[in-house]
């Protein structure tokens, strides 16, 4: 028995199997935690039956309840504390739902826990409507009335009908008006603050009050003030219009309320739906979330700025760290002369990688935005002070931060990759009488490419999972606006902005919805995943493309 | 260079292969050696059994130079000799050549032997013969005895006493041609005894040349074709 | 000599006329080496070296490993000066010229001195781009010029034929022996005047080597050539004169035939003939 022990352990099977369950314990281990975030996260968008039933208040009375099933779980009796409830003898446990009733103007809250045994009857009416509103949350009801102009064009069975191409109409304005507001005004707004600084630049500059610059100034400044009293009326007109229409529902408590069509997002009746219905609503509810702005203290609607800031930052910080990792690398390779020194070096930079994210943060908060930043705002935007440009966090200070962040991994690839590069290549090099400079230029770097392509992947997957550090350096919970747009230079660099990690944690931890927000958090963390996946693939890909192009170094 | 050290390779079967090759010249040599013995023995002692145990002897000679040169191919191709151990195979190529050459002659002589053996002949050209042969068999004597030893002045002695060889070789002629003379009857046999002579007049040179290539072995000079002062100059300029 | 006279017409009067051993003594001189000793840090890897590479013939490097003669080939075109703690005293000349003078341009130096290394080195690029490698670097670009020298150089290593079809593929998907010949004609693209291979066969196959061997052959005439080499019947096959380096040490420089037939110095004798030494 001992001896049999003995063989198997001198067969070396033991550490096969060992090896064989740590790999399959990783995988499980990444399988579930996406499947989890995939499973929370994706639900969230799927269309769910709305139920109608009639509860017993702990005080006896009846009401009737409205509203999405969105959790549910069993508790012990005690926990419950309801002492009108009558219940089987021996009964321990009691089952709990989470009521999502919506209707926050009426009710004052969106979610309700009730009792099972309370419910005395469950019902699932087509007629039930939910609506998806711009403010106070969903709408579950009964649509009782379609007005035009406070006229009622349609009632009862032929509501319904009448109400979805009012709301695509509604939609149609509402896209108009965001335009203008959004594009136009907000492109007009933006060259008038321009004007204003250029102005004040003409100021601090003392130029002399009436020369032809302000002259030329304020001209500009008049057109543009007169484009944007046109558009203000053509918004004028348009917000009358798309405020003509309403509708008149009735919620849960019997209550009658008005919605006018301009706040309605869209509307569905989930109860009526067939599969095909519910799966085409899903993914225009994904397309949503992707695409779209957030609303309703990020608990609604879309995360795209947050996912486009993510890619922003992420690829701005690789522009930033590869040429200066490179660069330091190189020196550190080919250059300088190798010792006690560059040693040193060495082990500083491979310990800054240890260093915790935050500190990189402070680091970026006191160096990059207040000595930096302020310096700048003092050199170059005078005009705008004290309103900062550049001293306050933004893209520019954030990318940076994560590019020293994340420095040495790239050092540290760089370098590796350059001392793999065979010395004959070099001297060949060298033999045909290119300069050291030329031979680096030319073939070693080139060579190395997929070295620093891995450094960069490496840094990438570490940059767009960084969070902490962001918040003290630039990340925001709303940013008004994206970092690039139609108004030059495009790019604009001291501009705060959102991103996916920060997001993950404002929807999770502040915000004043909780309930409503936690699908948002694991949908948006799935989405960060992917958009790291994504980044890391694109990366490898064109490191395999690069390693091809030199493989058959490697002999 | 005055030692050849054979048996310095960093291959022990290069040196077996070298110093058997070495050894083989040395056995053919031998065997000449004793053919020519032989041959001259049964010259003056009219024996003609012995004779014709020269003439059977013959393809022993022949046999063994095929066999060494062989072998001497055989380390061309697969060894890529190069100086000394090229030059001994060059030298021993030759070498044997030549040997083979002074046992065609030393046959030859058997031959005349067995064709004198019964005739009345005036014995007296005997005596110059045999002395000239005895001179012949010590040069070629010698000259294995350099080549064993790779003795430079040993060589440069036995090419000095072809010299000897050849003035023995002219008077011999002188004589018999006036045996001719006196009694032209005795033309066929004085004949015999010309060839015999000529042939070992051949073996001394054969035998000087066995010397040139051992001062080629040696020093690694050429000295074909060139008068023996000439030899003695190149091989003396040397030290 | 009449038409009749058998001589199965051979001209035997040029076999008379051409000498065939040649003397260096009688060489026009490329390269001189004087007192060289080159120092690894403490140690010494080459002693008092003293000799004369002869123009447009092909010289050899023989000796065991670690003796400096590679060492030495890497003296001419300076490429020691890439290894950390080497010192030179004495002169190398190239022409008459000092090449360790202070005001020489190193990276002109090694246009004017070529070299071929062990192990074929083609950089990752097109077959074009190798050979037009050294002339992108001089600053040529004109399309018409580069495609002229590339074409040349390729002739010149006797590998236009096998490539032309696909002088825009990867240089790496050459063979062995091809991707040495193009580095061959690489170096020889930017035509310097003397060319350093260094054991330039020993990483290929017997009929890449003779091929390598046939080109050398061929390439004496334009260009000075020294070849390092473990092989000693490829020095006895390409060379014209042979040096014999041990321990640091020059031991014998001379033609080629003399050296292989009836060497001076009993340790090449006992090197060449593979010997205890």
């Amino acid at each position: 028995m001992f001896n049999d022990l003995k063989q198997w352990f001198g067969s070396g099977k033991p550490w096969v199997w060992l090896n064989a369950g740590a790999v399959s314990t990783s995988i499980v281990m990444v399988a579930a935690l996406l499947a989890l975030i995939a499973v929370r996260g994706l639900g969230h968008f799927w269309a769910k039956p709305i139920l109608e039933a009639d509860y017993i208040e702990p005080d006896g009375s009846v009401s009737r309840i409205i509203g999405e099933i969105n959790d549910s779980e069993v508790v012990p009796v005690e926990r419950v504390q309801d002492a009108s409830l009558e219940l089987p003898k021996g009964t321990e446990t009691v089952t709990r739902l989470l009521i999502k009733t919506g209707n926050r103007d009426t009710v004052g809250l969106d979610f309700r826990w009730i009792l099972q045994p309370r419910i005395q009857e469950k019902r699932y009416p087509e007629e039930l409507m939910a609506v998806e509103r711009y403010e106070w949350g969903n709408f579950y009801g009964y649509i009782k009335e379609v007005r035009k102009d406070g006229e009622v064009i349609a009632s009862g069975d032929n509501a319904w009908p009448a109400l979805q191409p009012l709301i695509d109409r509604a939609a149609e304005l509402r896209d108009k008006i965001k335009e203008i507001e959004h594009d136009k005004i907000g492109s007009i707004n933006y060259q008038i603050e321009q004007l204003r600084l250029d102005k004040r630049r003409l100021e601090l500059d003392n130029v002399a009050e009436g020369s032809p610059e302000y002259q030329e100034i304020a001209e500009e400044r008049a057109a543009l003030q007169q484009q944007y009293q046109g558009y203000q009326a053509q918004l004028k007109e348009l917000y009358q219009r798309i405020g003509r229409d309403s509708f008149t529902g009735v919620v849960m408590g019997g209550q009658e309320v008005n919605i006018p069509l301009s706040k309605v997002v869209r509307a569905y009746r989930p109860n009526a739906m067939g599969m095909f219905d519910k799966i085409v609503f899903y993914f225009a509810k994904l397309w949503e979330f992707v695409s779209d702005d957030p609303r309703e203290a990020n608990t609604e609607g879309g995360i795209f700025p947050a996912i486009f800031g993510t890619v922003m930052m992420v690829i701005l910080m690789s522009i930033f760290v590869t040429p200066f990792g490179v660069i330091a690398a190189v020196y550190l390779r080919e250059y300088a002369k190798q010792g006690p020194l560059t040693r040193l070096i060495r082990i500083a930079v491979n310990n800054l990688a240890g260093v915790p994210s935050i500190v990189y943060g402070v680091f970026g908060l006191g160096f990059f935005v207040y000595f930096l930043g302020g310096n700048i705002d003092q050199l170059f935007f005078p005009e705008a002070l004290p309103a900062p440009t550049f001293g306050t966090g933004g893209l520019f200070w954030a990318s940076l931060t994560l590019a020293i962040l994340t420095l040495p991994v790239v050092i540290v690839a760089t370098e590796e990759g350059l001392s793999r590069i065979p010395r004959s290549i070099r001297e060949g090099s060298l033999a045909l009488g290119a300069t050291k400079a030329e031979t680096l230029w030319r073939t070693v770097l080139p060579m190395s490419s997929p070295a620093m392509m891995t450094g960069l992947i490496l840094a990438v997957a570490r940059a767009a999972g960084e969070v902490a550090p962001l918040m003290l350096v630039g990340v925001v919970k709303l940013a008004p606006s994206l970092p690039l747009d139609t108004n030059a230079p495009f790019l604009h660099l001291d501009r705060k902005f959102m991103h996916l990690g920060f997001h993950i944690y404002d929807v999770g931890f502040q915000s004043p919805n909780v309930e409503a927000a936690r699908p948002l958090v694991y949908a948006t963390a799935l989405l960060l995943v992917l958009v790291i996946v994504m980044l890391n693939l694109a990366a490898i890909a064109i490191r395999n493309h690069l390693r091809e192009k030199y493989r058959a170094l490697e002999h | 260079m005055d030692n050849m050290n054979i048996g310095q390779h960093i291959s022990q079967q290069y040196n077996a292969e070298l110093e058997d090759i070495r050894n083989r010249v040395m056995a053919m040599g031998g065997m000449v050696e004793q053919q020519l013995t032989a041959a001259i023995e049964a010259l003056v002692n009219g024996d003609s059994k012995q004779g014709e145990d020269v003439i059977s002897g013959d393809y022993k000679v022949n046999a063994m130079e095929v066999s060494i040169d062989e072998e001497c191919s055989r380390v061309l191709a697969r060894r890529q000799p190069a100086a000394s151990d090229l030059r001994l195979i060059v030298a021993v190529i030759k070498t044997i050549t030549d040997l083979e050459r002074i046992g065609d002659q030393a046959e030859r002589v058997g031959r005349m032997a067995v064709s004198l053996a019964d005739a009345d002949i005036n014995k007296k050209q005997f005596v110059e013969l045999q002395h000239m042969g005895n001179h012949v068999r010590q040069m070629l004597h010698d000259a294995l005895d350099a080549f064993a030893r790779m003795d430079v002045d040993a060589a440069l002695n036995v090419a000095r006493e072809d010299i000897k060889v050849d003035k023995e070789y002219e008077s011999l002629m002188r004589q018999l041609i006036t045996f001719m003379m006196e009694d032209p009857r005795t033309i066929t046999r004085v004949l015999d005894v010309m060839w015999a002579s000529r042939a070992l007049e051949r073996i001394g040179d054969h035998a000087s040349n066995i010397c040139e290539y051992v001062i080629y072995l040696v020093m690694g000079k050429d000295v074909r074709h060139t008068s023996l002062d000439q030899m003695e100059e190149e091989v003396r300029g040397e030290r | 000599m009449s038409e009749s006279a058998p001589t199965h017409g051979v001209d035997i009067s040029a076999m008379e006329r051409e000498p065939r051993n040649r003397h260096l003594q009688d060489e026009n001189i490329c390269l001189e080496v004087k007192d060289l000793d080159l120092y690894y840090g403490d140690k010494q890897a080459l002693k008092r070296v003293n000799m004369q590479i002869p123009r447009q013939r092909v010289s050899a490097f023989i000796g065991p490993s670690g003796c400096g003669k590679s060492t030495l080939l890497r003296c001419f075109n300076r490429m020691n000066d890439l290894v950390d703690g080497v010192r030179i005293d004495g002169r190398i000349e190239l022409e008459g010229e000092d090449m360790y003078d202070r005001n020489v341009n190193v990276a002109e130096l090694r246009r004017r001195v070529g070299m071929v290394f062990q192990k074929p080195n083609p950089f990752p690029k097109s077959i074009y781009e190798n050979v037009a490698y050294g002339l992108r670097i001089m600053g040529k670009k004109g399309r018409r010029e580069l495609d002229e020298v590339v074409e040349k150089a390729l002739r010149g290593a006797a590998l236009w034929d096998e490539v032309k079809d696909r002088l825009h593929d990867s240089a790496l998907g050459l063979s062995g022996g091809q991707q040495q010949r193009l580095v061959i004609a690489r170096a020889i693209a930017i035509e310097p005047e003397v060319l350093l291979l260094d054991e330039p066969a020993s990483a290929l196959d017997p009929i890449s080597t003779l091929k390598i061997e046939e080109l050398i052959y061929e390439l004496k005439d334009h260009y000075t050539i020294v070849i390092v080499t473990h092989n000693m019947q490829q020095a006895a096959r390409v060379s014209d004169y042979t040096a014999f380096m041990y321990m640091g040490e020059l031991v014998e420089f001379g033609d080629t035939d003399t050296l292989f037939t009836n060497p001076k110095k009993r340790q090449t004798e006992d090197y060449i003939t593979g010997r205890y030494g």
